[in-house]
């Protein structure tokens, strides 16, 4: 075996190697003074640096944090912050028509319900088709970006940054000119 | 019951009133906390507002907690915005890429140098402790935050991912900078 290099002692002290290498480091540690020497080294620094003193917690620290607490609230999710918007949109809405039209409310939402059964009644059908389309688009997306991440990740733990760019450079160009020349032959299409 | 049910369970009582519930969670998390922003901002009692503030901003957040992420990774993730942001008013670009990182250059050389000297080893324990805490303050904030949390708070590289909502990959390459530039920083003020 080959010499170790840093990362892989480090990952090795770490305990983040399956069996077989670790195997395959201890035995090459047995037998290189050198990476013994660099390993011993790595070795201290984590153990300096796993027993590092903690940061003493000052005993008023949580009852501090609740005396300020008792004058906070909990706000709402970003999802209720939206309902409550749309909800005062509606109103709002409802109330300008109900000003500007002059009918009385009931006859307004009783109009609005109609309508609105009307164009559910006519774009059902369509939304239905356009709901299929979407998820299947989805899907391929998901696939595709799920992919992409796996290259990235793999290219990530490969790679150092400069190479990893210039792969991305490169696919980038490649893409840009794959869709330039598709959109050329369209187009030469369209022309005859 | 696990760690991670009884943080649900405690955050569920909180939203539901029963704010005591948070003062448990606190009591919890508030030693990595502290250990985590105390050696960002480098100052005990600005590290001690940050701390307070981290919490205050967790509670006011709790409705948009999303159970099926760790309670602690959530909070981390939280410190570390609050941290950026605190870095960008005092106008210090320090979550880019940073200048020492980047002119420095490339990464730390993998293999084992020929003529590599044992630096670290001429230290006792305590003093490398010492040593290693000075070097921390002089590694760019982005490496010192993934070393802190890998090697003082034992969060496992998928948990740093998850809160730097980084891949993998550069998670670890990062903790291993981290490591390799401290060990520098010690050979160069041996």
């Amino acid at each position: 075996m080959k010499c170790l290099n840093v990362e892989q002692i480090y990952l090795y002290l770490e305990k983040e190697l399956s069996s077989a290498e670790n195997n395959e480091i201890e035995q090459h540690l047995a037998s290189c003074p050198k990476c013994k020497n660099a390993f011993e080294e790595r070795k201290l620094l984590l153990q300096a640096a796993e027993s590092l003193p903690l940061w003493e917690v000052p005993a008023e620290l949580a009852k501090k944090v609740m005396a300020r607490i008792d004058s906070a609230k909990i706000l709402p999710s970003a999802w209720m912050k939206a309902a409550a918007a749309a909800l005062a949109s509606v109103s709002v809405t409802l109330l300008v028509i109900f000003l500007a039209t002059g009918q009385n409310l009931s006859t307004l939402l009783l109009g609005v319900n109609n309508n609105l059964w009307n164009y559910i009644r006519n774009f059902l059908p369509i939304l239905i088709k356009l709901f299929k389309l979407a998820s299947l688009l989805f899907g391929v997306i998901r696939h595709f970006i799920g992919y992409l991440l796996k290259t990235f990740s793999w290219l990530a733990e490969l790679a150092s940054p400069q190479v990893q760019l210039t792969i991305s450079i490169i696919v980038i160009i490649l893409v840009a000119i794959l869709i330039y020349g598709i959109k050329r032959k369209i187009l030469v299409g369209e022309k005859t | 019951m696990s760690s991670l049910d009884e943080d649900k369970h405690f955050i569920e009582r909180t939203i539901k009133g029963e704010k005591e519930a948070f003062e448990l969670i606190i009591r919890k998390y508030q030693q990595s906390l502290l250990n985590y922003i105390g050696r960002m901002v480098g100052e005990r009692e600005l590290a001690l507002e940050f701390t307070q503030e981290v919490f205050l901003r967790t509670y006011s957040s709790l409705q948009s907690y999303q159970p099926q992420y760790k309670f602690s990774t959530w909070l981390f993730k939280i410190a570390s915005n609050f941290v950026i942001d605190f870095w960008r008013k005092k106008k210090i670009d320090a979550f880019s890429l940073d200048e020492r990182e980047n002119s420095s250059g490339q990464n730390p050389p993998l293999q084992v140098a020929a003529d590599e000297k044992s630096i670290i080893q001429k230290f006792e324990l305590s003093q490398l402790r010492i040593k290693i805490e000075d070097a921390l303050k002089e590694i760019p904030p982005q490496l010192r935050e993934v070393f802190i949390w890998r090697h003082i708070n034992e969060l496992s590289y998928e948990e740093i991912a998850e809160i730097k909502g980084l891949p993998l990959g550069t998670v670890k390459n990062r903790v291993f900078q981290a490591k390799e530039l401290i060990r520098k920083v010690l050979e160069e003020k041996k």
